[in-house]
């Protein structure tokens, strides 16, 4: 039985870590587009389709808290990988509050334009 | 997935549920329980390898993975589920390697994934407002598209 949990533990180890890598590679070779990630669009009357592109600070801000947020959880689990840790509130709530931001931003924007 | 690679993963998978069956010694009840999980562990295997390996070949497209339907500009909702579900995703499984049992989810991590999910679905709602307005950005190379 413990071969067992060994080969189910490297198996998936493999299979996760393979997705994770393959992902992350086609993220970074171009494979999976980022491309204007960090744009966003007004309303714009002058343009032929009726809106334009703009650098976004709403999605810039969006981002930094995401990769803030993901970055603290993961070193947290990194130093006890005993159980899963708790978050405080007043992160979740900062992250919240960012992507409520970011959409309270885009919805504006897109609806009334600048 | 070709029914082919299909069948030689069901029956590689039952080749090695006989052969454990037969060659482990032990009591019938403990051969038939170690012949299933063995069983079991190599179809999930080969049908994990399988789907892996037809991502990375291009045989399964992800390549519109972050991208919003008719755009060609990624999408910041889609950017962040996909950080936190990975982030997530690997604690969960590095907790399972290091105690061998399914672990308590904190509330706050909920709420962190509701948090992500919700912004992502209330993104594709304002954008599906904005096309019923008959709306449409250039972002993405002048297409008539528009950002998640």
């Amino acid at each position: 039985m413990h071969t067992l949990l060994v080969l189910a533990r490297w198996e998936g180890l493999i299979l996760l870590g393979g997705l994770f890598g393959i992902i992350l590679w086609k993220l970074l070779t171009g494979g999976i587009s980022l491309s204007y990630l960090l744009d966003g669009d007004v309303r714009d009357p002058d343009s032929s389709t009726g809106f334009s592109t703009h650098a976004s600070a709403g999605r810039t801000q969006a981002l930094m808290v995401t990769l803030f947020v993901a970055g603290y959880y993961l070193l947290q689990v990194i130093h006890n990988p005993k159980e899963l840790p708790q978050l405080p509130a007043q992160m979740v709530a900062a992250l919240g509050g960012s992507h409520a931001l970011y959409l309270g931003g885009k919805a504006r924007a897109i609806l009334t334009g600048r | 997935m070709k029914t082919v690679e299909f069948l030689m993963l069901v029956i590689l998978s039952v080749v090695t549920v006989f052969a454990i069956a037969l060659w482990v010694p032990g009591p019938p009840m403990e051969k038939v329980k170690l012949a299933l999980a063995y069983g079991g562990l190599v179809l999930l295997f080969l049908f994990g390898f399988l789907v892996l390996a037809a991502i990375a070949s291009n045989k399964i497209n992800i390549s519109q993975l972050l991208e919003e339907k008719g755009t060609g500009g990624a999408s910041m909702g889609r950017f962040q589920l996909l950080i936190f579900t990975f982030v997530i995703g690997l604690s969960f499984f590095l907790v399972v390697l290091c105690e061998c049992k399914m672990p308590q989810i904190p509330t706050n991590v909920l709420a962190l994934l509701g948090v992500s999910a919700t912004t992502y679905g209330v993104g594709k709602g304002i954008q599906a407002t904005t096309k019923d307005g008959g709306g449409g950005g250039q972002a993405g190379g002048g297409d008539n598209a528009q950002h998640d």
